[in-house]
């Protein structure tokens, strides 16, 4: 190996820890943060923890409805309940999001109606309406069907936050698959439903998880919404809930529920990671 | 002729060549297609209708809090606006924002894109560190980056970073620290989003197309960009484009981690500030939707850079 190359090699491995740890930093932090003593999180150090304790996570899952944390009384945060409805919202939206963007992906890219191209421009140009204040007619209109403190709010208000790009990914796939690959199936008398079925969808399979991934993100977070739509404490996500209680250097259980939230966030994103960019490459470079 | 017409025209059989069959197939195609379409467009479009109604029309009433009937006022909001010497200077942080974090942006992803492109011991894990940034939720990643870089005061290094907090903005004007939080977190997550995708673009163009440019380019830097910018510029603008959009969302979650102060004002933060804490919604509104037209203005150049490579194959 000559010096030269050596040399480019030692300059790759630094750029990559760099990276590495440019990614994990922040992430570091707020795990950091969420085992600490409310003590050493004022006087100890930033960067490590000295004595780890798990004092926030057992609040979070306390039965009684007051528990003592640093000498002082707090209330109990109902946070399996929290986290039982995300994952009702997260699962049947992530369910309306994918099948709604299946369809029109289909249909804009395989049968093409006459300016097919402008409905996805349009979808994609909906990203350009500023959220910051979004929220309030959004909740006048929530109000006014009757789902304010429902689930229903956020699964009403979530799929429009990814079907633009979700459609925009599944419509691009679409349009490079050849004709040929339904066809054979026609000859044979299958209808449309059953090739879509039996031959599209299943070869869709990583481009429906780099939807379902981008998708999940996106509703992961939200913390404005769903903080708006579900003000009771029995009624709302683990987001809706932390956005409503106080983060300070002495209560840390925001930081330890966010953490424990994030986690499984963390772990799909993790382990669908290589799917979601091969979807990716699929949607968008022709013949891969 | 499209592929849907094609399958039409082959399944069709010989009898559909001549007018008739064909055309009453495309057309139960055509309305087979609007109905499959029928419920995303009911999600975005019919949600956002009544929403984004309520904000062009609020933007021309002097709908404040306080006053149970809001008067048209016309354009007298946006007048106002152009008026006001904060609005500018907001605006003008905004484009320096937006400019900035996308430069950045590029830069991170590009280098990401590049840096995991070929194989190396350990790759995968690299490669999952870099994905974490986006799919990191937004709020607690904020969350650490913003205590990190403004701690509350009490904490133990509250002192050294509002030391440095002085340093830099004494020595490049006030704000710059504040303007540098809000430029890290959206770069932070932004950046990793088009990393990864461009990184999947990358992945699906033949090696050989790089190999070959890499003999006819005479150096690194040439070699970038003669070579690799152009292959990936479809990518990169719809990247851009993406990300164009999280920095607009971003700001509205940093106002939230931040306990409602405006880190540094931009134009949908100042937005924010005049509604919930004054409560103009007539002239806020009109803020929030000032840009609009800008905003549409380079959504329409990205169309035309990302869309040659949705063109038809045959």
């Amino acid at each position: 190996m000559t010096a030269r190359r050596r040399f480019d090699r030692l300059v790759q491995g630094a750029l990559l820890l760099l990276l590495v740890a440019y990614s994990l930093f922040p992430i570091y932090m707020v795990t950091l943060e969420s085992v600490k003593t409310e003590e050493e999180d004022v006087f100890g150090s930033p960067l490590y923890v000295r004595h780890p304790s798990f004092e926030w996570y057992q609040g979070l899952f306390d039965d009684e409805e007051w528990w003592v944390a640093g000498g002082v009384t707090r209330r109990t945060v109902p946070f399996l309940l929290w986290a039982g409805n995300t994952a009702i919202v997260f699962g049947v939206t992530l369910v309306v999001i994918l099948a709604t963007s299946l369809a029109a992906a289909y249909g804009l890219a395989r049968l093409r109606p006459p300016g097919w191209r402008w409905w996805r421009r349009a979808l994609l140009a909906m990203f350009l309406v500023p959220q910051t204040l979004l929220f309030l007619p959004l909740y006048q209109l929530v109000f006014r069907v009757h789902l304010d403190d429902s689930l229903l709010s956020l699964m009403l208000t979530y799929p429009m936050l990814a079907i633009p790009f979700c459609v925009w990914l599944l419509s691009a796939y679409f349009q490079k698959l050849a004709p040929e690959i339904e066809e054979s199936a026609y000859i044979e008398g299958a209808g449309r439903l059953t090739a879509f079925l039996r031959i599209v969808l299943p070869m869709t399979w990583p481009v429906l998880v780099a939807a379902g991934l981008f998708a999940l993100g996106v509703m992961s977070s939200d913390f404005m919404l769903a903080g708006v739509f579900l003000p009771n404490q029995w009624h709302q996500t683990i987001a809706a809930g932390m956005s409503t209680m106080d983060v300070s250097l002495e209560d840390l259980s925001v930081v330890a529920g966010v953490t424990a939230s994030s986690l499984p966030v963390v772990l799909i994103a993790a382990l669908l990671a290589g799917t979601y960019t091969r979807g990716l490459t699929a949607a968008m470079v022709e013949g891969a | 002729m499209s592929q849907a017409m094609l399958v039409a025209a082959k399944t069709g059989a010989a009898a559909a060549s001549h007018g008739g069959p064909a055309t009453s197939r495309r057309r139960q195609e055509i309305r087979l297609a609007y109905l499959l379409l029928a419920p995303a467009l009911l999600l975005v479009f019919g949600v956002m209708v009544y929403p984004l109604g309520w904000q062009i029309w609020t933007s021309l009433t002097d709908l404040f809090v306080g006053n149970t009937v809001a008067r048209f006022v016309g354009l007298a909001n946006y007048t106002a606006l152009v008026r006001d010497a904060e609005f500018w200077r907001a605006a003008a942080n905004t484009f320096g924002y937006i400019a900035i974090t996308t430069v950045l942006k590029l830069a991170v992803g590009i280098g990401m894109a590049m840096l995991l492109a070929r194989p190396f011991p350990g790759r995968a894990l690299a490669f999952i560190a870099a994905f974490l940034p986006w799919a990191y939720p937004a709020g607690p990643a904020e969350m650490g980056w913003f205590w990190f870089l403004i701690p509350p005061v009490h904490a133990s290094y509250g002192e050294f970073m509002a030391r440095l907090h002085f340093v830099v903005d004494d020595a490049l004007g006030a704000g710059t620290w504040g303007f540098l939080t809000v430029v890290l977190l959206n770069m932070w997550r932004g950046g990793s989003f088009i990393g990864i995708f461009l990184l999947a673009a990358r992945n699906g163009i033949p090696e050989q197309l790089f190999e070959y440019a890499a003999l006819e380019a005479r150096s690194g830097w040439q070699m970038f960009w003669r070579v690799t910018v152009p292959i990936l510029r479809p990518f990169l603008a719809l990247a851009a484009f993406l990300s164009l959009t999280s920095a607009v969302a971003d700001l509205s979650n940093l106002w939230m981690q931040s306990g409602q102060r405006d880190v540094y004002p931009m134009v949908w933060t100042q937005a924010m500030h005049l509604a919930l804490n004054g409560g103009l919604w007539g002239l806020a509104t009109a803020e929030t939707l000032v840009l609009l037209p800008v905003l549409l203005a380079v959504l329409m150049l990205c169309f035309r850079l990302f869309e040659p490579l949705e063109e038809d194959p045959s």
